[in-house]
């Protein structure tokens, strides 16, 4: 194959004034010996007030500044390049190119720093795509955390002798809130009852969110016909499995009866709730447990449990993230949550859960919904 | 919430202890951006005749980044206390902290708290606010550290949460060689602009006045970060403090200019 004659009298001269990138050598606290054509072109600032006169620091943005000082230039020194460095360098007319950069130290024979060579990539459509998709993020979490509230609201029943209080709090720590679910809802013949329920469906985002509205409606429309906890999360696995909605989703399920006190419940998979009782130490209620909704196994028995809630007793129903931290094994979250609640007890329940959730999971570090649910049979 | 065991606090901060045992202790702390192996090329000339303690911020380099917690590092008052807890858990007194940039600043604060673990100071390039006040310059505005912060979401350096495991699991930081690449300056995004905020929104001008240890200030000539009207300021607001501006230009003596910087601390305890 024959090169044609044009391209042999390229120089080496030429290759590096009119590189399809900006070329600066510096010394290794920043100060311009050389930069080529492109550059000049690129920023409109000119070789002769660049070199000697300024640093390449000096050509970025404050923000760009201290982010050189801090990271860019120990990295030189430590490892002797950088790579795909994100800058904006300000051109003569005060404008920013938004630029990637690559840089090299080069050495002499005895290893001492010589030169630094930097190599100034365009940037600007790179950019403006990155900011996007950044921007595309935020947006989608918006619409989850909305979605997750239009298919949360709805007013607390209110009962004669039962106090209920709810604190819900979307997950914060990276982008996707997750699929906690609550619902309470008054039951039973002059509605003398309330059903509650708290479950968490698998998978984060705008997915989870819309799934957990029908788990949510199913409850409901179930408990209106009378079915006790365990038939009724019997009855729902049935659901999740005709709708595919809820596979090894978890969930919590009680009935309370405001006049007697009389505590029904069952739990899928779920964290056991938690009871206070007046002068004992709190404590989970283990009964009524089974695998989450419809796990791979034929004709699964939910079975239930049943207590009395004594006047002044508080429950609590909640969803893992109130217990699970990276940073905390789950047992000891469930522990602190005991001695929490043995405190906290005497507060009303809207406040009672409220101070839990920011106990247990202070605000910043959720990287999880939280949901809790406290009743608390009126003292005799 | 119990008292952290000893063995949880050296792994929380990766703490390495090197150099000669039973001698004198030298902590050196980094400051905001990379790691412990900032100083690497200044520790070496001490660790003959001082027992040599180097660590990483939470968050930053081999640390416990799962340690994190946004309201115990909302201010530098969260890394002086893990500083202490380091010092507790080695069982350390009259140390020879050395601080640079943010860390400067976090050893005036853990050397107010209890001053009988600190014998000196070293303050490289330290200042005691970022941000222009009144009749004091710290060199920058309010909306330069927002740029900043902008500055840290585009550069994650390499960062994904799948790389976190194995960045933060390997406390052997120099056998990574290359195949890491910046991994001395790799932070989570997150935590990285945290700490950012921590350090230059604020002002730790009153903490100055409750050091009664003697303090050696290293200035730079030509800092962008921490100008010499600032050091300046923590020099003139310090009880007992010498100052000395150093040839070096930059931010990181510790790096760029090592035999200064051993020189001028050799100088002050020789002194």
């Amino acid at each position: 194959m024959t090169v044609p004659e044009g391209l042999l009298q390229e120089s080496a001269e030429e290759l590096f004034e009119d590189a399809p990138c900006g070329y600066l050598s510096t010394r290794m606290d920043g100060t311009i010996v050389r930069v080529n054509r492109t550059f000049e072109a690129w920023t409109g600032l000119r070789r002769e007030d660049l070199v000697g006169r300024r640093r390449f620091q000096d050509l970025l943005t404050v923000g760009g500044r201290i982010y050189h000082e801090t990271h860019v230039a120990p990295l030189l020194a430590m490892q002797g390049s950088i790579r795909e460095i994100a800058v904006e360098v300000l051109r003569a007319d005060g404008s920013r190119l938004p630029a990637l950069v690559n840089a090299v130290v080069r050495r002499d024979e005895h290893g001492t720093p010589q030169v630094v060579r930097t190599t100034v990539f365009d940037a600007t459509d790179r950019r403006r795509y990155e900011q996007e998709l950044l921007r595309g993020r935020e947006r989608e979490r918006d619409i989850a955390v909305e979605l997750q509230r239009s298919l949360l609201s709805g007013a607390l029943p209110e009962r004669p002798g039962l106090e209920i209080g709810l604190t819900y709090r979307p997950s914060e720590r990276g982008l996707q809130v997750g699929g906690d679910w609550y619902d309470a809802f008054p039951l039973g013949a002059d509605d003398a009852e309330v059903g509650l329920v708290v479950g968490d469906v698998v998978g984060r985002g705008i997915g989870a969110a819309a799934t957990m509205g029908q788990p949510r409606s199913a409850v409901r429309a179930l408990a209106a016909t009378g079915l006790a906890p365990g038939a009724l999360l019997e009855a729902l696995d049935g659901f999740a499995r005709r709708h595919e909605v809820g596979e090894l989703a978890t969930v919590v399920h009680a009935r309370v009866d405001g006049s007697t006190g009389r505590l029904r419940y069952a739990c899928a998979g779920h964290p056991p709730p938690v009871l206070a009782e007046p002068g004992r130490p709190a404590r989970h209620l283990e009964g009524g447990r089974s695998l989450p909704l419809d796990a791979p196994i034929d004709m699964l028995r939910r079975p239930e449990a049943e207590c009395v809630l004594e006047p002044g007793a508080v429950l609590i129903l909640y969803t893992d993230g109130l217990v699970e931290r990276a940073d905390r094994p789950l047992d000891r979250g469930m522990e602190e949550l005991l001695r929490a609640l043995e405190r906290l007890r005497e507060l009303p329940a809207m406040e009672l859960t409220d101070a839990l959730a920011r106990e247990l999971a202070p605000p910043g570090e959720r990287d999880d919904d939280v949901c809790v649910l406290a009743l608390r049979r009126a003292p005799c | 919430m119990g008292r952290i065991s000893p063995e949880r606090v050296l792994a929380r901060n990766n703490v390495s202890v090197l150099g000669a045992a039973d001698a004198p202790a030298m902590v050196f702390a980094h400051g905001f951006g990379c790691d412990q192996s900032m100083w690497r090329f200044v520790w070496p000339a001490f660790a003959d005749r001082y027992r040599i303690v180097l660590f990483d911020h939470v968050g930053m380099g081999g640390s416990d980044a799962g340690a994190f917690d946004d309201r115990r590092y909302a201010t530098l008052d969260g890394y002086a206390a893990d500083v202490l807890e380091i010092l507790e858990a080695l069982d350390l007194r009259d140390v020879v902290f050395v601080g640079h940039s943010v860390s400067a600043m976090i050893g005036v604060l853990a050397a107010g708290e209890e001053p009988e673990r600190f014998a000196r100071l070293v303050l490289v390039g330290p200042s005691a606010r970022y941000i222009d006040d009144e009749g004091y310059v710290g060199g920058f505005g309010r909306e330069d550290v927002e740029e900043l912060l902008a500055s840290l979401e585009s550069n994650y350096l390499g960062w994904s949460s799948a790389m976190a495991p194995a960045i933060m699991g390997n406390a052997d930081r120099p056998e990574l060689g290359e195949e890491l690449t910046n991994s001395f300056c790799r932070a989570d995004p997150r935590i990285a602009a945290h700490f950012a905020r921590a350090t230059f929104l604020g002002d730790n001008r009153a903490d100055l006045r409750r050091v009664r240890t003697p303090v050696l200030v290293l200035q730079c000539s030509e800092d962008v970060i921490a100008p010499r009207e600032a050091g300046e300021y923590v020099h003139e607001h310090l009880a007992d403090s010498r100052f000395v501006l150093m040839a070096a230009t930059g931010h990181c003596p510790n790096l760029s200019a090592p035999e200064e910087t051993v020189a001028a601390i050799e100088d002050f305890l020789a002194g």
